[in-house]
């Protein structure tokens, strides 16, 4: 059986004390202890920024890519063999922003893999300038006089093209989190899990006090997952009550089912013929 | 004897020139002739003038044809664009329509007298592109009509058009099939009994040899290479590498994924390669700049990534169906900071296929990027070449397999002992693949140790720039030193240089001008140096070769980049240079009037 410590590793951990990406990590190497997946077996993709370092500080195969780009990595590596157990840890910085137009088309493609965004609404790494998930308003050493672009929706722009597994976690709430991240490991397609991150460092109004005040678990009060208009509606709200949870999880057909060369092998274990290849030409 | 026949097709993009060029091409072949075909067209669909420029010839041939002995005018501009270059002998099929008549049908455009005022041709053979193909039973075949008209020019046996038309149309059914036979007819018949004066032995040949641009052939190359996963994103003149290979998908285990941007495209070859399957991507100098942080991380994760760029003239959109050589110092040093990777530049469809065989080897062997340069002038040429289809049985893919990985027993034992970046006198880390075995690969951008953990240490970061940058010596000795070809050892000698896609146009002037009576009168000399494997320069062994010649560079860039290329690498100053930067391709006479301009 595996357990959590075995993705421990001794490489010097660099986050501050108290980020909420301890527990996010945490919550992983648990998801990964329950689903019996071996550090050996896991290949982590991830993006710059605090959030990008999580495969840093523990065990596993490792693809630490340049900013924004961890998810077009990913359905490189994807493609090349879908028996890969892809898991990409981005920052709202990394995914929403420099990366934006590669979260719109992993959607689009249905790769099969799970993206974990450490949500912490500022650039962490950068030292505490605003993200595009930043709140309208929010005062940072760069931004001045306040942020003034409205903030991005992940879930609701995730949920508006046409993603089959999207959630919210907290990582306050690690037993939910750690649910969340292995749902989406089982999930059959491109699953989001947007987790709220505090940044004890840069963001000081969405503290964890902050969240915990608002946040409330959309299954504890009954929410169907297979209900995409009440998903959205979900989506959409955001202020006093932050809902978290499964928003959605819909039936669907990943990227390399809808490939004809893919269906009965992965692409890197068909054999190389030179003669065969000659004779096509 | 060497016969040579240049033929130009020119009207609006949407007339269907190029069909016409390629069903000409396509009856050359079957007789065993020689075929060295342009496309010349704006960036629209319809509209604006286009035109096919196919240089026919009994012996090999490496260079594009430029007057035109016969001139086929589908529209005005056509005419008005070459009538004041013609050659005396020069044959014009002018399509010519009386406008007076009252026909729905006529084409605006046609010619009339008046269009030939001021040719220097008085050779014309009118005939009515619709007419004859209303007559032939359908506007559609106007292109057919053309094609009989100049094939009869020609001196073509008409069967010989008419089994290619049967094979062209097979699959349309036969009335399609009749319909073209008789619309070639038409036009066959309407030239009378006009002979162009030079003319071909025809009779129908079979060669081993094959028509091929270098697009197809770069595409191939990757498919022989075991290239197995295509990302791109759509960039003339590239994206024909990329359409080269779509119809062998569902024959050969291949994937073709048109990405979001470019970014994305270098980052998925990247990520595919690291997983352990060979990708390539293709794009033109737009799309290389915003390849270029990918070109970074996949250095500094050694992670082998193959691409082509085919070059256009910039900067920024440039002009988009044009050609030039203006990314050779932008490709060499892009990124940041500096990192060993290849440069390959084939002159040719076959040298094509090879280098980009050579590319993925080199790739995966020092664990580098490596860029091969193409052109739209290279890329979309069809020109006729032996077939040079040689796919090897096994490709070596210098990757740590399962039996290697237990073999070696500390890695077996533990997972942590396996060094992705382990240091060693090659620079070259033994690299396994991901999730293979039960050791654990792990890549960063960041600076790291041999582990491939983050690490800021001063001594380790000299330790691994130097690691990666130990692989430069043997990568030179990988790359084949430049062809250096003149006839003797004479004084008053110059050298024409180029790389890459001007190969055939240089040595056609350098041919041209050993017989040259203006040379030989002021006793000038000339030879030709061309560059295929260009970087990383294996100095010491290319200075002794050029020190005391005379390079003209002949070059399409404005600043003059391999001449500064070599400056830069062996001290050796150029003597002059040809620069050609107007989006149209070399041909031999320019190079020839431009070498003899410049040592006057
Ligand atoms: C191309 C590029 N631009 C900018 C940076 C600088 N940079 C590093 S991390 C980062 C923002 C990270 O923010 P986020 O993704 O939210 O991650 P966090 O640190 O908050 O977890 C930026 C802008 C970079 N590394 N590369
Ligand atoms: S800066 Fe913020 S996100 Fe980064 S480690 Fe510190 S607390 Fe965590
Ligand atoms: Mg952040």
């Amino acid at each position: 059986m595996v357990e959590p410590k075995d993705y421990d590793n001794d490489f010097e951990n660099k986050w501050c004390p108290g980020c909420g990406n301890f527990l996010i990590q945490k919550a992983m190497k648990q998801t990964f202890a329950e689903l019996n997946i071996p550090p050996e077996k896991i290949l982590f993709v991830s993006g710059i920024g605090q959030g990008g370092k999580t495969p840093h500080f523990m065990k596993g195969n490792l693809f630490h890519c340049l900013h924004g780009r961890a998810l077009a990595v990913a359905t490189g590596a994807k493609i090349a063999n879908h028996d890969l157990n892809i898991v990409v840890n981005s920052g709202d910085g990394d995914c929403y922003g420099e990366g934006g137009n590669h979260f719109l088309a992993a959607i689009r493609r249905n790769i099969d893999i799970t993206l974990l965004v450490h949500n912490n609404q500022v650039y962490g790494l950068t030292k505490g300038q605003a993200s595009p998930t930043s709140a309208l308003g929010m005062v940072t050493k760069l931004q001045k006089h306040g942020v003034t672009s409205s903030p991005f929706n992940p879930l609701a722009t995730a949920l508006g093209s046409g993603a089959g597994f999207a959630a919210r976690g907290f990582s306050g709430e690690p037993e939910q989190l750690k649910e969340l991240i292995k749902q989406a490991m089982n999930y059959r397609g491109f699953a989001l899990v947007d987790i709220l991150q505090p940044c004890v460092s840069f963001n000081k109004i969405n503290t964890h006090q902050w969240y915990k005040d608002r946040v409330y678990d959309i299954q504890s009060i009954g929410h169907d997952p297979s209900d995409l208009a009440k998903a959205i509606m979900l989506s959409l709200e955001w202020g006093e009550r932050i809902p978290t949870g499964l928003f959605y999880q819909k039936e669907s057909t990943p990227f390399h089912s809808r490939i004809g060369v893919l269906q009965d092998r992965t692409l890197i274990s068909y054999p190389f013929d030179g003669e065969k290849t000659a004779a096509v030409f | 004897m060497r016969t040579n026949i240049t033929v130009k097709i020119g009207g609006e993009a949407g007339q269907g020139i190029q069909t016409i060029g390629s069903l000409l091409a396509e009856v050359c072949h079957s007789a065993g002739l020689f075929t060295f075909s342009i496309d010349d067209f704006e960036s629209r669909i319809r509209g604006g003038h286009s035109f096919n420029l196919l240089r026919i010839s009994n012996e090999q041939l490496i260079a594009p044809g430029h007057i035109p002995d016969i001139l086929v005018a589908i529209d005005q501009r056509t005419m008005n664009l070459n009538k004041a270059t013609l050659l005396p002998d020069s044959l014009v099929i002018l399509n010519a329509e009386n406008k007076s008549d009252s026909n729905a049908d006529i084409d605006e455009n046609s010619c009339s007298e008046a269009d030939l005022e001021g040719c220097k041709s008085d050779n014309v053979l009118r005939i009515s592109l619709n007419r004859l193909a209303k007559e032939a039973g359908g506007l559609i075949t106007a292109n057919t009509v053309a094609a009989g008209c100049i094939f009869a020019v020609l001196g073509t046996p008409f069967d010989m058009l008419k089994e290619l038309l049967v094979k062209k149309f097979k699959a349309k059914g036969e009335s399609v099939i009749n319909l073209n036979i008789t619309a070639a007819q038409k036009g066959y018949e309407a030239a009378g009994t006009v002979r162009y004066h030079k003319q071909f032995d025809w009779k129908p040949t079979k060669t081993d040899r094959i028509v091929i641009s270098g697009a197809k052939a770069a595409g191939l190359g990757a498919l022989a290479s075991d290239c197995r996963f295509f990302p791109f994103y759509p960039m003339s003149p590239a994206t024909g590498v990329i359409a080269s290979v779509v119809p062998y998908s569902g024959k050969l285990p291949i994937v073709v994924e048109q990405a979001e941007d470019e970014i994305a495209a270098v980052n998925m070859a990247i990520g595919a390669s690291f997983a352990g399957v060979r990708s390539m991507t293709s794009t033109s100098g737009g799309g290389f700049c915003l390849m270029t942080e990918g070109l970074g991380i996949a250095a500094m994760t050694e992670t082998p990534l193959v691409i082509v760029d085919s070059q256009r003239p910039g900067p920024a959109t440039g002009l988009p169906t044009r050609t030039a050589q203006p990314d050779l110092l932008f490709v060499i040093n892009a990124s940041q900071d500096d990192f060993p990777r290849f440069v390959l530049a084939p002159g040719t469809p076959s040298e094509t296929f090879e280098s980009v065989k050579k590319a993925f080897y080199l790739s995966e062997k020092y664990q580098v990027p490596a860029i091969i340069m193409l052109d739209q002038f290279l890329a979309t040429s069809q020109v006729t070449q032996q077939n040079f289809f040689k796919v090897d049985k096994d490709v070596e893919r210098f990757i740590l397999n399962e039996d290697n990985l237990k073999a070696s027993d500390s890695l077996s034992q533990s997972p942590d002992t396996y060094k992705r970046y382990s240091i060693t006198d090659s620079g070259i880390s033994p690299r396994a693949l991901p999730c293979m075995g039960n050791i654990m690969v792990r890549v960063t951008g960041n600076e790291h140790n041999e582990k491939g953990e983050i690490s800021e240490d001063a001594k380790n970061k000299v330790n691994m720039s130097n690691k990666r940058n130990s692989k430069l010596a043997a990568m030179k000795k990988e790359m084949e030193l430049p062809e250096i070809i003149y006839p003797k050892e004479a004084d008053n000698q110059f050298f024409l240089t180029g790389w890459g896609s001007s190969k055939g146009p240089i040595i056609e002037a350098y041919e041209i001008l050993k017989l040259d009576e203006r040379a030989k009168e002021r006793g000038i000399n000339f030879g030709y140096i061309i560059f295929k494997d260009i970087w990383p320069m294996d100095a010491e062994s290319l200075k002794p070769l050029i020190a005391n010649k005379k390079l003209i560079m002949v070059e399409q860039n404005s600043n003059c980049q391999m001449g500064k290329l070599i400056t830069q690498e062996t001290g050796i100053i150029y003597h002059a240079s040809i620069l050609k930067i107007d989006g149209r391709p070399f041909y031999a006479q320019y190079i020839v009037d431009k070498a003899l301009e410049t040592i006057s």
